[in-house]
Formats: C-alpha cells, sequence, structure tokens
C-alpha cells in the first residue's frame, strides 16, 4: 500500500497494446480532418450491473485473456465527506480496512476484544490530558505539543500503561494476516486509496480465487477490527510528512488548495490538518464506518477471467450476509459560493520559478465538462498550444500543462508552468493569459480540433490493454458518480464544437473566477553555474575561488577591496608557480568586483 | 466502550447463526477448497525471427485492438560517453525522435504524429537505448517509414538541442530540491564510488559541452541494424510485417561499431554513516550492501530471502516491524535486485520523523541480524514463494509484455544462455529451502559492512528520541562522516567537504 492517498491519481494510458478479449466495440465515430477521413472505433467496455437485495451494486467485466481476476470495490465517500476536527479520517479509515476480522489478525478474539475496550479506555485519559495540552499551547505557555520533551508526567504514565495494553495485544496479534493471507493464495498488487470523492480498495487474485476474494472483501465489510488503530494514526502521519511536509511544494500547494477552495469541503486536504489527525479516536472511526461503509453506499466491480453467473451467484452468497444500511448517508450539501475576486498566492520555495493557476470549472458529468476537457487537449501536449506558444515561441516556460479536473460535487481548471531560466513569473503570466485570450476570440480551426479528438479516441484504446487499466476506469467513474461515462464520455467530447469551447473558456477562464500561486526559488538553493574562470583549477583550488566570490559579493567597501588586491599583485612574482593560477584568478575577481562598486552611485550601494 | 463491545460480540454471534442457517462459509479462508489452476508461460521461439538485414525480431500479432506497438532496443548506453560530456547519450536518445527526422523539421514531425495520433519516442539510458512506435495499424507503412528516417537520419536541429540543454539545467538546478533527490545521488555515488561511470552526472558544464556534431557521431556510432533487438505486437500479419522490418533495416547509410563490454571496475565506500544536512522534518535513510548478478546461483534463494525480510510490502519483517509495530515509517523495506552486468547493491530504506530515524534504522538491522541468525518460518518461506509463482502469469499478461519480455531476454543474452528460464523459473523459486534462506542471509546480509545514508535535519536526527536510546553512529562500524550538500549545477561542496563528525 505504497499509494494511499493520493488525491487525483491519474492513469497512465500509454502502456502496451494487446488483447482485450470481450470488449466490443459498438460506437462508431467518423474522425475527420483536412481532405483525409479516417475511421475509428471508440471503446466500449462491456459492463454488466447487478443490484444485491441489500443494496450493493455488482459491476462485472468479462475478459479471458490472462488466468486472473482483478476485484475491488468502492466506498462513496471521501474527505469531502468529513467536517472540521476529524479531517484525514476518510484516509485513516482505509488504512484501517486492512486490520482483520475477528478472525483473521488475532488467535484470540476475545481476548483481543478485552483489550482493545481497556485501550480505549487509556485513550479516554489520555484526550482529556491533551486538551489540557493544547490549552498550555494557547496560553503561551508551551510551544510546541508535539515535541517528546513537552509531555506531563502524567501523559507519560498513561503512555507507559498504554504500551503495556499493546504489548499484551501483540500476544494474541497474527501481524498483517490479511495480506498475508491473500499473498499465500498468489494475489498482488492489493492497495487502496483515497480521494475527496471516494475510497477504493483492489486486488488481483488467480482467476481460481474468486471465492477467497469473496470471504476476505466480505469479512472485513462485515466485522472489521480496528486493532493497532494509535500505531496506524502516526503512520499516515509520516505520509503526510512525506508527502506534503517534507516536499519542495507539498506545504505550499496544500494552503494555495485551502485558499482556492471557500466553502466547500475540498478545502481541506485528503490526509487531514495536522492537528486533527492526532486527534481522531477510534469511536469516532466506528461511527463513520457506521454511516459510510454500509451496502448502498459501495459497488463491488470485477474484471477478468470469470463466468459472469458463477460469479454474481458467488458474490451474493458472501456479501448478502452483511445487513442493510438502517439510514441513507448524509451528502455533501455545501455549494461553493461564486468566486467574486482573484486570489494571488505568493511562495519562495525550493523550486524552479513556476506558476499554478486555477480557475472554478465544473464537476463529473456537467455539460460544460466536455468542452472543459477539449479545452485541455487543445492547450496540452506538445503540439498544444501552451507548448507552441509558451516554450517554443515566447521561449518563457520550460513546461506547461493543463488539466480540467472534474470532481464528483465541483471541478477547477488548472494550467501549470515552470518558468524558463532569464524570463519572470510575470511575463509567464501575461503570455498564458494571451494563449487563453487567443482560444477566446479566435475559433479554434477543424484541423486543430479534430487532431486532439483523434488523440483522445486512440488514447482510449490504449488503456485496454489489462484487466486492471480497465478495472481502474470503471471504478473511477463508479466513484466519481456515474460508472456509464466510461463508454458516454467518448461520443459527448467528439460532439464538441469550436463554439463551445470558445464558449467555455469566456465562461470559466475570467480574473475573478480564479486563484494564481506565484513560487520563485528560494535565495541561495538553485546552484550556480560553472564559472569559466574555474577551467584551469585543481579539485582542491576551486572551492576556495567560489568562497571568495561569496565574499566579495558581501563586501561594499571599494577601497578595502583595491588594497587587497593592490597587495596581491606586489606578491605575485614571489608566488609558489602551482598557486599562481589561482592568485591571479583571486586578484581577477578582486578587481572585477572593485570596477562593479564603483560603477553603482553611492546611494543605491546596499 | 462497553456499548460497542457487546455489539461486536452480536454480530459475530448473529453472523455464526446465520452461517449455520444458510450455505456454509467457513470461518477462516484456508477452509475454502479451489479448483486447480494450469499456466503454462509462452516460449521465445514460438515468435522469434532472426531477420536477413541483422536484428533479431519477437513478433506476437494480436489483432483485437487496431493499434501496432514496436519497439528497437539498442545497443549504446551512458557508459559509452566521454566523461566531460556527462549526458550525452541521453541527449543523443532524446533528440534523435525530437530533434527533426529526414525531411521533416521537429515541428512538422510533431504536427503529423499528432495528426496520426502516434507516438515516436525514443531514450537512452545507463546500458541501452530504445526507440519506440505506437500507431493505429492503418498507419504501419508511414509509420515505419518515420521511424527508418529517425533511425538513420535524424537531424538533431540546433534550436532542439538548445531548448533540452534550457530544459535540462532547469532540472538540474531542483537537485537538492527533494530529499529523495539527494538521497538518490548520494547512494548511488557510495554504492559504486564517485569515479565509477554510473554515478557520473550531468553538470552545467558537461551538458553545455554538448553539441550538434556530438550527437550525430554518437548516433552513427552505435545507432545500425546489428545493434538493435526488435519487439512488435499488435494488428499486423506475421510474414508481412517481417518483410517490412526487412525493408526498414536494409542498405544502412552508415556502419557504425560493436559496443565494448560494460566496465564494472565499482568501489563501494567504506562502511560506516554517512548524514547529508538538509532541512526537512522526515529522515531519509539507505543502508546499502553489495548485491548480486540475477544470474548468480544464489538468486531464486535471495529473492526469497529478501521477500521475507523486506520485500513482501506488508507480509515483511521490517514493515511489520517498523510500520505496523511501531508506526514510525509509511514505506519501510529492501530490495535485492540482481543485476544482469553487474552486481546491483541491497538496500534497506524507510523515511521516519527526525527523532525516530536512528531507532527506526535499529529495527532494520535487527532484522537483517535475525534473518541471518534463525531459520524463517515454513510459513513465511510458504507465503513468500506462492508471492512469486502464483503472480508468474502477470509476467506474460499482454501480447506486449510477450514481445517486450522475450526482446529483453534476446538483448541481454539471457535467451542464448538459459533458454529454458521461463520454463524452470517457478520450480527454481519453489526448490528454495529454509536453510538456503538462511545461509544467503548470512552471506550477503552483513551489517558490519553497511553504509547507512541519512538526508534529514542533522540536528534532530542526531539528538535521538527519550523513549528510545540509540545513536545513529553506533548503528555501523566506521563512525559517522557528514557529506556536503553539492552545488546542483557543478555537483562541487557548497561547503568545507566531507569530514568527521564527533
Amino acid at each position: 500500500m505504497q499509494c494511499r492517498a493520493r488525491p487525483h491519481a491519474t492513469f497512465d494510458g500509454r502502456s502496451e497494446s494487446a488483447h482485450v478479449g470481450r470488449v466490443n466495440y459498438l460506437l462508431r465515430v467518423w474522425l475527420i480532418a483536412g481532405v483525409t477521413a479516417v475511421s475509428v472505433s471508440a471503446q466500449k467496455i462491456p459492463v454488466v450491473e447487478k443490484h444485491l437485495p441489500n443494496g450493493f451494486k455488482l459491476l462485472l467485466v468479462e475478459r479471458h485473456e490472462e488466468p486472473r481476476i482483478a476485484g475491488g470495490w468502492v466506498a462513496h465517500v471521501g474527505s469531502a465527506n468529513e467536517r472540521p476536527g476529524i479531517t484525514g479520517i476518510a484516509h485513516l479509515f482505509e488504512h484501517m480496512m486492512f486490520k482483520g476480522t475477528p478472525t483473521i489478525g488475532t488467535t484470540d478474539a476475545a481476548r483481543d476484544l478485552d483489550i482493545l475496550v481497556q485501550q480505549e479506555q487509556v485513550r479516554d485519559e489520555m484526550r482529556a490530558e491533551e486538551a489540557r495540552m493544547r490549552h498550555a499551547l494557547r496560553k503561551g505557555e508551551v510551544d510546541d505539543i508535539t515535541s517528546p520533551e513537552s509531555k506531563s508526567d502524567h501523559y507519560k504514565e498513561l503512555e507507559a500503561r498504554f504500551q503495556k495494553l499493546i504489548d499484551a495485544e501483540r500476544q494474541v496479534l497474527v501481524k498483517n494476516e490479511f495480506d498475508r493471507v491473500y499473498t499465500t493464495a498468489g494475489a498482488s498488487g492489493m492497495n487502496a486509496f483515497t480521494t475527496e470523492d471516494m475510497t477504493g480498495y483492489f486486488i488481483t487474485v488467480p482467476a481460481n480465487k474468486l471465492e477467497l476474494w469473496c470471504w476476505m472483501e466480505s469479512e472485513r465489510l462485515l466485522h472489521p477490527v480496528f486493532r493497532e488503530f494509535y500505531a496506524e494514526r502516526d503512520v499516515v502521519f509520516e505520509e503526510r510528512r512525506m508527502r506534503t511536509e517534507s516536499t519542495p511544494t507539498g506545504k505550499f500547494a496544500e494552503q494555495f488548495n485551502a485558499m482556492f477552495w471557500d466553502a466547500h469541503p475540498y478545502h481541506w486536504p485528503v490526509i487531514g490538518w495536522p492537528s486533527d489527525i492526532p486527534a481522531i479516536s477510534k469511536r469516532q472511526a466506528d461511527d463513520f464506518y457506521q454511516q459510510f461503509y454500509q451496502p448502498d453506499n459501495i459497488t463491488l466491480i470485477l474484471v477478468g477471467d470469470f463466468d459472469p453467473a458463477a460469479a454474481e451467484a458467488m458474490v451474493i452468497k458472501y456479501f448478502s450476509r452483511i445487513p442493510k444500511g438502517s439510514s441513507p448517508p448524509s451528502e455533501v450539501t455545501t455549494l461553493e459560493i461564486p468566486s467574486v475576486g482573484e486570489k494571488r498566492y505568493y511562495a519562495e520555495a525550493e523550486t524552479n520559478p513556476q506558476l499554478d493557476i486555477l480557475w472554478r470549472t465544473v464537476g463529473f458529468g456537467h455539460k460544460d465538462s466536455y468542452p472543459l476537457d477539449v479545452l485541455q487537449l487543445l492547450l496540452s501536449g506538445r503540439t498544444g498550444r501552451l507548448y507552441k506558444g509558451l516554450v517554443l515561441g515566447r521561449q518563457s516556460a520550460t513546461e506547461a500543462v493543463a488539466q480540467q479536473d472534474s470532481r464528483k460535487w465541483a471541478g477547477a481548471f488548472e494550467i501549470e508552468a515552470e518558468v524558463r531560466e532569464g524570463k519572470t513569473t510575470e511575463e509567464l503570466e501575461a503570455a498564458i493569459y494571451e494563449e487563453l485570450e487567443r482560444i477566446k476570440n479566435e475559433p479554434v480551426p477543424p484541423e486543430e480540433l479534430q487532431k486532439v479528438k483523434n488523440q483522445f479516441a486512440a488514447a482510449e484504446y490504449r488503456k485496454l490493454s489489462a484487466n486492471f487499466p480497465i478495472f481502474r476506469q470503471v471504478l473511477q467513474s463508479e466513484g466519481l458518480g456515474d460508472w456509464h461515462e466510461v463508454n458516454e464520455a467518448g461520443p459527448r467530447l467528439q460532439a464538441v464544437t469550436a463554439e463551445d469551447v470558445q464558449r467555455v473558456a469566456k465562461k470559466y477562464l475570467v480574473k475573478e473566477n480564479r486563484a494564481v500561486a506565484v513560487y520563485t526559488r528560494k535565495p541561495g538553493t538553485g546552484g550556480t553555474a560553472e564559472d569559466p574562470d574555474l577551467a584551469g583549477l585543481s579539485a582542491e583550488q576551486k572551492p576556495i575561488i567560489r568562497r571568495v566570490v561569496q565574499a566579495l559579493g558581501q563586501e561594499t567597501d571599494a577601497d578595502k577591496l583595491q588594497q587587497q588586491a593592490d597587495a596581491i599583485e606586489s606578491r605575485l612574482s614571489s608566488t609558489d608557480p602551482k598557486k599562481l593560477p589561482l592568485q591571479k584568478l583571486i586578484l581577477k575577481k578582486l578587481r572585477a568586483r572593485v570596477t562593479e562598486l564603483k560603477a553603482v552611485p553611492a546611494d543605491k550601494k546596499p | 466502550m462497553e456499548l460497542r463491545a457487546v455489539r461486536w460480540f452480536q454480530v459475530f454471534w448473529l453472523c455464526g447463526l446465520c452461517l449455520r442457517a444458510g450455505e456454509s462459509i467457513p470461518d477462516r479462508p484456508e477452509k475454502l477448497e479451489f479448483p486447480p489452476l494450469q499456466y503454462s508461460p509462452p516460449h521465445a521461439d514460438e515468435y522469434r525471427v532472426a531477420l536477413k538485414s541483422g536484428p533479431v525480431a519477437y513478433l506476437v500479432p494480436d489483432h483485437e485492438l487496431p493499434l501496432v506497438n514496436l519497439s528497437i532496443l539498442v545497443r549504446t548506453g551512458a557508459y559509452l560517453e566521454p566523461a566531460d560530456k556527462t549526458g550525452l547519450a541521453n541527449f543523443t536518445g532524446y533528440l534523435l525522435t525530437r530533434g527533426g527526422i529526414g525531411e521533416k523539421t521537429a515541428d512538422e514531425l510533431e504536427e503529423r504524429l499528432a495528426f496520426l495520433a502516434a507516438s515516436l519516442t525514443s531514450g537512452i539510458g545507463d546500458d541501452q537505448g530504445i526507440v519506440n512506435l505506437n500507431l493505429l495499424a492503418k498507419d504501419l507503412e508511414e509509420g515505419l517509414g518515420l521511424l527508418r528516417q529517425a533511425l538513420t537520419a535524424p537531424r538533431f536541429q540546433a534550436d532542439k538541442l538548445e531548448l533540452y540543454r534550457d530544459q535540462t539545467l532547469q532540472a538540474l538546478r531542483q537537485r537538492n530540491d527533494d530529499s529523495s533527490a539527494i538521497e538518490a545521488r548520494e547512494s548511488e555515488a557510495l554504492a559504486y564510488g564517485t569515479n565509477a561511470w554510473i554515478s557520473r552526472n550531468e553538470t552545467d558544464a558537461s551538458v553545455k559541452s554538448i553539441a550538434v556534431a556530438d550527437l550525430h557521431a554518437f548516433h552513427q556510432k552505435w545507432f545500425q541494424p546489428s545493434n538493435f533487438v526488435v519487439a512488435a505486437s499488435g494488428d499486423f500479419d506475421r510474414d508481412s510485417l517481417v518483410s517490412k522490418l526487412e525493408q526498414l533495416f536494409s542498405s544502412w547509410p552508415f556502419s557504425g561499431e560493436v559496443p565494448p563490454p560494460i566496465p564494472t571496475n565499482f568501489a563501494m565506500a567504506k562502511p560506516g554513516v554517512y548524514v547529508v544536512d538538509k532541512d526537512v522534518n522526515q529522515g531519509r535513510v539507505s543502508l546499502l550492501l553489495p548485491g548480486v548478478r540475477r544470474d548468480s546461483p544464489d538468486f531464486p534463494a535471495v529473492l526469497v530471502m529478501n521477500d521475507i525480510l523486506g520485500g513482501g510490502g506488508f507480509t515483511s519483517r521490517i514493515m511489520n516491524r517498523v510500520r505496523s509495530d511501531e508506526g514510525l515509517a509509511y514505506g519501510a523495506g529492501s530490495a535485492f535486485p540482481g543485476g544482469v552486468d553487474y552486481a546491483l547493491p541491497f538496500r534497506a530504506g524507510l523515511a521516519s520523523k527526525s527523532r525516530t530515524v536512528a531507532y527506526a534504522a535499529s529495527l532494520v538491522i535487527e532484522e537483517m541480524h535475525r534473518i541471518s541468525d534463525q531459520p524463517v518460518s515454513s510459513e513465511e518461506l510458504n507465503t513468500a514463494k506462492r508471492s512469486f509463482i502464483d503472480t508468474f502469469p502477470q509476467t506474460f499478461n499482454t501480447k506486449g509484455k510477450i514481445a517486450g519480455q522475450f526482446a529483453r531476454d534476446e538483448f541481454t543474452g539471457r535467451h542464448a544462455r538459459d533458454p529454458g528460464f521461463w520454463d524452470q523459473w517457478r520450480q527454481r523459486i519453489d526448490s528454495v529451502t529454509q536453510d538456503e534462506v538462511q545461509r544467503v542471509a548470512r552471506k550477503y546480509l552483513t551489517p558490519d559492512r553497511a553504509i547507512l545514508l541519512v538526508v534529514g535535519k542533522k540536528d534532530e536526527i542526531l539528538k535521538g528520541h527519550p523513549d528510545h536510546p540509540v545513536t545513529l553512529g553506533s548503528l555501523v562500524p566506521g563512525g559517522l562522516v557528514e557529506l556536503p550538500l553539492r552545488d546542483p549545477l557543478t555537483l562541487t561542496p557548497l561547503d568545507s567537504g566531507t569530514k568527521k563528525v564527533e
């Protein structure tokens, strides 16, 4: 499970071409460009939809190209279903779903349960102490409640008691047994992910082990046991450090996102705010489970080598055991407020200068999402408008990409671009808007429009290489709201006109609707080009001259430097020949600095 | 909490009742019975064609989708570039299809490919080059024409060289921004020695020294049919593609050279703890040891041993200790990749908050000792073996993978040396014993020879954690050495250089 909580897990469609056994090509799309008319059949994945009486939806795609089955399910819950105080719980939950059941993960279910109850009692006391620590922080009595030194004696004592219970739990614990059962059975690729909109779980099993998949997945939905809950919170915190806090732009991107969304819960990060993750209690997790992991909030998906009737019967046998939910899960009711003014965010980071521009647009399945998808294609790629206009034409960027991100509840259009050395973020930003104005004011030529539609159709094929990519497409669409989109988005996109593209560009890509993040490099972190003067120096001498140059840059007294230069010059004739090139170079740098300082008027000197 | 406990018992109890009432669902997965599953891998000779024009090709027709995928593997690599032009192989590989070909300028080629919804890409890595063509079957004729021009007549336009140079320099500037990039670079230098070709890196000076003439010379030296192996899959007729390929590779306009063997005179750094100071709140750890080649008779046992130690994800010991037990890391594990031409180092790695870096690393070393000192359990051994044996069909689960795997075997010489490799692979894994696992663990997992690289906030990491009295410097012999950060463009040390830390 190396790849959890990737908020926008995208799928690489450039995989190798391959057999797709039962995939039909029913939709025919005529791709016409210039004088050539070519015909390409669009993909249609033959999904069979079934419903279980307790509410589960089941999607089946039969394929016999390899003796394996990609299986999984999507729970229609993500970070958008959280609230302040428990942000990150949907993702934490995803981790907890691998901890087992009363029979998987322990040798003694009763003892295990007893210890879990005792652990919660100690944790309740610890939570009271944590509340006092937060109070002390607010009063300024402590600076950092996360450092080991700031723990109170009482808290340390509670920690020791809790550790004893963990030791006791380990006596009956069977580590990661859920994973081991699958691995021993030849399954592979077990993983899960959480986004703002959904939580997906998946694995690939040998074709003869479909019953094992049914047993394992229905068991953990029927009676999950959230053991090792508190150690797993620490794991999630390490995940947060890895993805957000210790990456060059992670913490800035998190703030920028929070600035972009005002009212909508997309405002907080999928992984959760740092203070919320360690404060989530197991009780809150239990409540969350009751609400969002009931059968009518889950879709089961199987893609691969099975007989559909037998597979359906097997799924019914196992998953019918799970009781129907008592009340439907709550939906996200908050609608984003209209954007009334441009937002700007400036960050100095350890990264090359770059721009990230977001506009509020529309979500999954909205009629405008298709022209926005086409706009993305027109702007992106090596023959796209951004590359041609910014990278090749104006040479103000080294790379530039666009993306329409149609999420379940709302959407955004994004352009990211890296500034080319010697140019500025201002120049690049102006150039991006010029390209967008051109889209708004001049209809896209038919050949160009057709080109991106051709690319889209071909990319659709390339996604059909094997069970798992097909599985992921179905899961993604279903998680966003409707699996039918895997087959229906293509024709809708092919129907987009040049006028549609102009219309959505004019409607959404406007100043008051955007937020702009401007990244500039933190001083002193980007490296320096090799000074050609250093070419003749030895490896030991090069660092010396670099330090000299650095020191000279900070010295502003021209007369003092002039005296030093004179002193070196007077000694040159008696210098050791090995050191002569170095001394000559120091002299050259000194003189250059003196000239530079004398050229600057006194009132402009730093 | 009392209420919750009652509810769990109720669920348990009710469940038991309905099981007795309905069709039997066992309480443990071991009680399930499964139908047998037979699988035999494809055979290379069914697809192999030795073309008269020079290359060996693997052709795997597949008529389900109207696409063709063609890859040319090329015997070349960064090991062949002059030391002062590091990056030449990379530049040649990238610009082969991005700098114009034959009659077409780079921009004309891009437009044509985009119009055809085709992709033509290329690259050169350490010891292999590759050119890929992926397109709709109806365009195959035109695509092969473009491929011929790319292979024989790349233009290496000066403006595209300048653009790629600028893009590369931009990428170099980011070298110290992410701690994982620093870790990767320093790992290589420690594992192979700073003077080895494999740990040479592009610099501002080396990138700026590359000229159009260098690209042409490098290309013409190595891009000739006798240095090619071809993998093709997709919607084509085999015989017809054979004659098209003969045509593609015939009458080559220049003659090149046969590349010399890959130099393997690497020198691993002395054992010790090497620290790079970087202001981030999570420290990254790499433990390195000398590795093996994949054709070593020890390799199947090494794979199984590593799977149990740290390669098997959640069933592995390192993951259990460091992540599940202690919550010290999100990812923790080990890798023992077998090298083709030279041994690749063993690496165990993790990332943990600064104060617990030393403790987490000590747990990894403990596990290395444990797997050497005590036999693994038969359950662990079985799980590890099944994870290789039962997932084996995935090696060949697409026609593209069949063509690609066999072409790679041809390229590396495995097809010639060990033609029964894939037929025997599962048996070789299955015959590994507990004794063998312990033997290879003792042989290769020698913490007293280890290099422990740590990238992170040095002061915090050295402080350690009050609950876990472990000091970083005591974990492996050799003492603590601070490695300097390097200027991202020149790679020269930013401060006074390597020093011992007291």
